[in-house]
């Protein structure tokens, strides 16, 4: 081991190694500290704050299903100001010992987007970037249509890069991933997180009612895991922008089917939830198949799929 | 920064696995470090083995756990795949779990007198709660609730330790007929209680923090939610309290009842 380069450049944001956390499944990290060191990865991107504190949905909001989980967390959150007095001193002091942060930003509508981030920068100026959710999709008030046009993805991202020069990235939602990625790469995006979880229902049969507490939630886990490496894919042939591969990892080896497609970092998810440790083995792992590939730099390996 | 969870990864073998009643298994497993970890009213989330597409954790209770042998035993019903699974599990299996998580019961101090109220398999933690107070020399009286006989669990537990046992079934098979939120509304109603303390279906422990708030007396509810993590990273256990959205892996499973909004 330590014989291949692992550091990446994720637009801007240098990583020691490409493994990321995606939002909302790893808390604000702190979670994490009693389990593994975290300050051994890549990065981590924190649960998605807003302007002010959303309460969330109601209960219930997870129902396991093969291969995964549908969730109806509904972004729950404190707000930004929270987030940086309770969080903040912790991932500042992660951030000084080599992990980078990245902090996700939530908002219903362009204005509440801006404000959030006009917070963050404020509040957080140890975060390395900031990804903006304009895919969840369960923002109720509109939040979904956002992310799903080329248009309105882009709107978002073009006020929010009048905020800072800082690193901003785009959690995309999984629907026209090559057209919208060209929008938002000419809107400025420094990168992009490909995917966000993929609308889906679980229905009680026996109750008649819905699994979570509305119709429909997001899928994530390795059921989403060949979806996502095909939208990676998809979204490197249309952009010169790095990009996040979000969907699935359970392994290293799933983490280098994305770095193969294109990414140049990974998120790892719903492993947390499985093995707190998930993401630092991963971490282990890719570095593991990159030796096994020859090479000495990771980045010889992004993009590297041969057809 | 908030206080994370006190929940570590743990190894464990299985010492013995079985049913106890129609469904129900007791599964005793050594875990030394845990089981001198272990508070009355905590949760374990269990890993159970043998299907690679379920991939979350079994978040469950537990009724006792022993610090000089090493062992913790947990009742659970096997009413699902996973936990059918575990069901499967014999002496000698290995898995792991992450453990003790969350808020556990918090009896005031100076409690003399105390009502546990507990249905189904929500008899467990309620159990191990009876097993502290009767160290501590608390009177208890128990109520205890289930569908039918053959799935009746405890009530031996319950009297060995000096409790008073009121048992009732849904079919009237055993014990009084009816549920087991009659028998503990009329003894809070008698008075003399400082503490209540119940876990089971949520209408029941919803009846039973009325009927406790109605007498004056302290309620602590251990509420059951579709869990993720357990350890307070993903935002999906949660309980609507007065206070807000509460995570039940952190800020539970055992919630002060008259904070409880949806039970």
């Amino acid at each position: 081991m330590g014989t291949v380069n692992m550091a990446v450049d994720f637009g801007g944001v240098k990583m020691q190694n490409p493994i990321n956390t995606a939002a909302g499944t790893f808390g604000y990290g702190w979670q994490f500290q009693n389990f593994f060191d975290v300050s051994q990865l890549g990065a981590i991107t924190t649960k998605g704050c807003a302007a002010e504190p959303w309460p969330g949905n109601p209960a219930p909001r997870m129902a396991e299903i093969p291969g995964g989980m549908i969730n109806s967390v509904g972004l729950q959150n404190p707000g930004v100001a929270a987030f940086a007095r309770e969080s903040g001193p912790w991932l500042e002091q992660l951030s000084k010992d080599g992990c980078q942060v990245i902090c996700q930003v939530a908002g219903h509508s362009v204005d509440e987007f801006v404000r959030a981030l006009e917070m963050y920068v404020e509040l957080c100026p140890w975060a390395a970037g900031y990804e903006i959710n304009v895919s969840c999709p369960n923002i109720a008030a509109g939040g979904a249509a956002m992310g799903s046009t080329p248009e309105g993805a882009s709107s978002v991202m073009a006020a929010c890069r009048k905020v800072t020069d800082k690193p901003l990235f785009v959690k995309m939602a999984p629907v026209n991933v090559a057209e919208i990625a060209k929008a938002l790469e000419a809107a400025g995006a420094d990168g992009l997180s490909v995917i966000n979880s993929i609308q889906g229902m679980a229905i009680d049969v026996h109750t008649r009612k819905s699994r979570v507490a509305k119709p429909k939630g997001g899928l994530s886990g390795p059921l989403c895991h060949h979806i996502a490496v095909r939208m990676v894919w998809e979204v490197a042939q249309a952009v010169d922008i790095p990009i996040n591969g979000v969907g699935g990892v359970m392994t290293g080896e799933d983490a280098a089917e994305f770095i193969l497609a294109g990414a140049t970092c990974v998120s790892v998810g719903m492993a947390n939830f499985v093995d707190p440790c998930a993401s630092l083995k991963i971490a282990h792992e890719l570095e593991a198949w990159a030796e096994s590939q020859g090479v000495k730099d990771i980045n010889e390996l992004v993009g590297a799929f041969e057809c | 920064m908030p206080t994370p969870s006190t929940a570590r990864m743990h190894d464990f073998e299985v010492v013995s696995n079985r049913e106890i009643a129609d469904g129900i298994f007791s599964l005793v497993i050594s875990a030394p470090k845990l089981a001198s970890a272990l508070k009355p009213g905590q949760f374990v989330n269990i890993a159970v083995p043998g299907d690679a597409s379920s991939l979350l954790r079994v978040p469950l209770s537990f009724y006792r756990a022993d610090a000089e042998a090493g062992t913790v035993e947990l009742w659970y019903a096997a009413v699902g795949d996973d936990t059918r699974r575990l069901s499967q599990m014999g002496p000698g299996s290995t898995s792991n779990l992450l453990g003790p998580g969350g808020r556990g019961w918090m009896v005031p101090e100076g409690t003399r007198k105390a009502l546990l109220v507990a249905g189904g398999i929500g008899v467990p933690p309620v159990l191990c709660l009876a097993g502290m107070l009767a160290e501590q020399g608390v009177d208890v009286d128990v109520c205890l609730g289930f569908g039918t006989a053959s799935k009746v669990v405890g009530v031996d537990e319950f009297r060995a330790l000096g409790a008073t046992v009121n048992v009732c079934t849904d079919d009237g098979s055993l014990g009084t007929h009816g549920f087991c939120t009659d028998p503990a509304a009329e003894l809070l109603g008698e008075g003399g209680y400082d503490y209540v303390a119940s876990c089971g279906p949520a209408v029941m422990m919803k009846k039973v923090a009325a009927a406790a708030a109605e007498a004056g007396a302290y309620c602590e509810v251990s509420l059951e939610r579709m869990m993720s993590c357990g350890f307070g990273a993903c935002n999906t256990c949660n309980v609507e309290t007065v206070d807000g959205m509460k995570g039940a892996c952190m800020c539970g499973p055992v919630f002060d009842a008259s904070k409880v909004v949806v039970f």
